[in-house]
């Protein structure tokens, strides 16, 4: 089993899928996916401050996260594939199809979000994304950590709130 | 060496000393305003607040009011560890730096602030200042003073490291990844574990030693009969409820949380 898991998660990388995660799953390696923070780094040099020196981090742009998606998936050691936003996983799936399953794991409060579940807050367009990515055959699960239930997008729906 | 994206400025900003000392007292309050929406956010922008005066136009003025509706957004990190992400978030902003940046900064310092605080603080600090006090306990000293121990032991490394913390963010601004590298840092977490272990292992019997009494508890035949099957079911009553609870009651807590209830019955009878 090579990348088990694909999230999006706006802290990216801290407790939640260091342990909350990473002990679970054995986790070897993270490949994280950002325009920005792969071309930044300071913004690198934070977040490899978050990982024990044990796991491997791959800093990586989507560009490059789809040509190198083959090679992680076919590494030994449990990988997570984690981007900060719906928008950058939105992207990653189209190019990538071999991507599945996508894990929601915590996007958080902005202006212009409405609040699905306590660590959930979307945007009517990240709404949409994500439902395009259903319609597309990619399963997406709201979980934060992996002692919680997974909830489908359709269970949020029917509890929005507005913030 | 890092390199931002654009060099800091190699000479701190000006900040009066009358900010600097109302940004420390107001790093106590910073879980004030906790809240599952933005966390520790409306903390960091309360603790900020007294140098963003200082901005361009003072507190009236444009740059005060976007840099403080910015600094009040969404944070999550280690209550004490966040004086950190204040100091260089403080610095960031009498820099002028540009807001997607300063915003990036923030989400970017989330996560290395909290892991190093779970580990360092809740995981290693907190259990070797109770394993201390339980020690003192162990040899005999008076219920108040333990108490007093704990609280200066524990508070002193707190207050400590908001200080190194919020003057380790103003020297380093985008910077302070390299300053949260430092060895002591990254081993310290290991080191406090080992030391735990050690004082746990001495002060536990004498802990229970000063419970139970000299004499030990005087059971007799008859009341093994009760105390047996007593222990065992309790026993498995509290493991039941131990598996049950969330996965964030660690065998370390829940073990001292006995221990607290046990002394305090002793204290009390």
């Amino acid at each position: 089993m090579p990348i088990d898991l694909y999230r999006i998660d706006d802290r990216l990388i801290h407790g939640q899928v260091i342990v909350g995660w990473g002990q679970p799953m054995d986790l070897g390696f993270i490949v994280l996916v950002d325009d920005e923070v792969a071309g930044s780094e300071w913004e690198r040099e934070l977040y490899r401050m978050g990982v024990p020196p044990e796991m491997a981090l791959f800093f990586t742009s989507v560009d490059e996260a789809v040509a190198r998606l083959g090679e992680w998936r076919a590494d030994p050691r449990h990988g997570m594939l984690l981007t900060g936003d719906v928008e950058t996983m939105r992207r990653l799936t189209e190019r990538a199809p071999a991507i599945r399953e996508v894990n929601v794991g915590g996007i958080h409060h902005r202006p212009g979000r409405t609040e699905r579940l306590r660590y959930v807050f979307l945007s009517p367009e990240e709404e949409q994304a994500l439902k395009a990515m259903e319609a597309r055959g990619v399963t997406v699960t709201v979980r934060d950590v992996p002692s919680a239930r997974a909830l489908r997008l359709g269970e949020l729906s029917g509890a929005a709130k507005t913030a | 060496m890092i390199t931002p994206d654009r060099e800091p400025t190699a000479v701190a900003p000006r900040l009066s000393w009358g900010a600097r000392v109302a940004v420390f007292t107001r790093m106590f309050a910073v879980q004030g305003s906790w809240n599952y929406e933005l966390m520790l956010g409306p903390g960091i922008g309360f603790c900020a607040e007294p140098a963003l005066r200082e901005l361009p136009g003072g507190p009236d003025g444009d740059a005060y009011r976007q840099a403080l509706a910015r600094e009040t957004r969404y944070f999550n990190a280690h209550p004490y560890f966040a004086a950190v992400a204040i100091g260089a978030l403080v610095r960031a902003e009498l820099e002028g730096r540009p807001a997607a940046q300063i915003e990036r900064f923030r989400t970017a310092m989330c996560g290395p602030l909290g892991s190093l605080g779970d580990r360092l603080v809740w995981a290693g600090w907190l259990p070797f200042c109770s394993l201390v006090a339980l020690l003192a306990f162990g040899l005999h000293a008076s219920p108040v003073l333990v108490v007093i121990l704990f609280l200066v032991l524990y508070n002193a490394g707190h207050i400590a490291l908001r200080a190194w913390g919020v003057s380790t963010g103003w020297r380093s601004g985008l910077r302070v990844a390299a300053s949260l590298g430092a060895p002591m840092l990254q081993r310290g977490p290991q080191y406090l574990a080992r030391a735990v272990l050690f004082l746990a292992g001495l002060a536990l019997p004498l802990a229970i030693a000063r419970v139970v009494g000299r004499r030990g508890l005087e059971i007799t035949s008859h009341d093994w009969r009760i105390a047996l099957p007593g222990a065992a079911l309790l026993a498995i009553a509290l493991a039941v409820l131990l598996v049950r609870l969330p996965a964030r009651v660690e065998g370390w807590r829940a073990a001292l949380a006995v221990l607290a209830v046990l002394i305090l019955t002793s204290i009390a009878r």
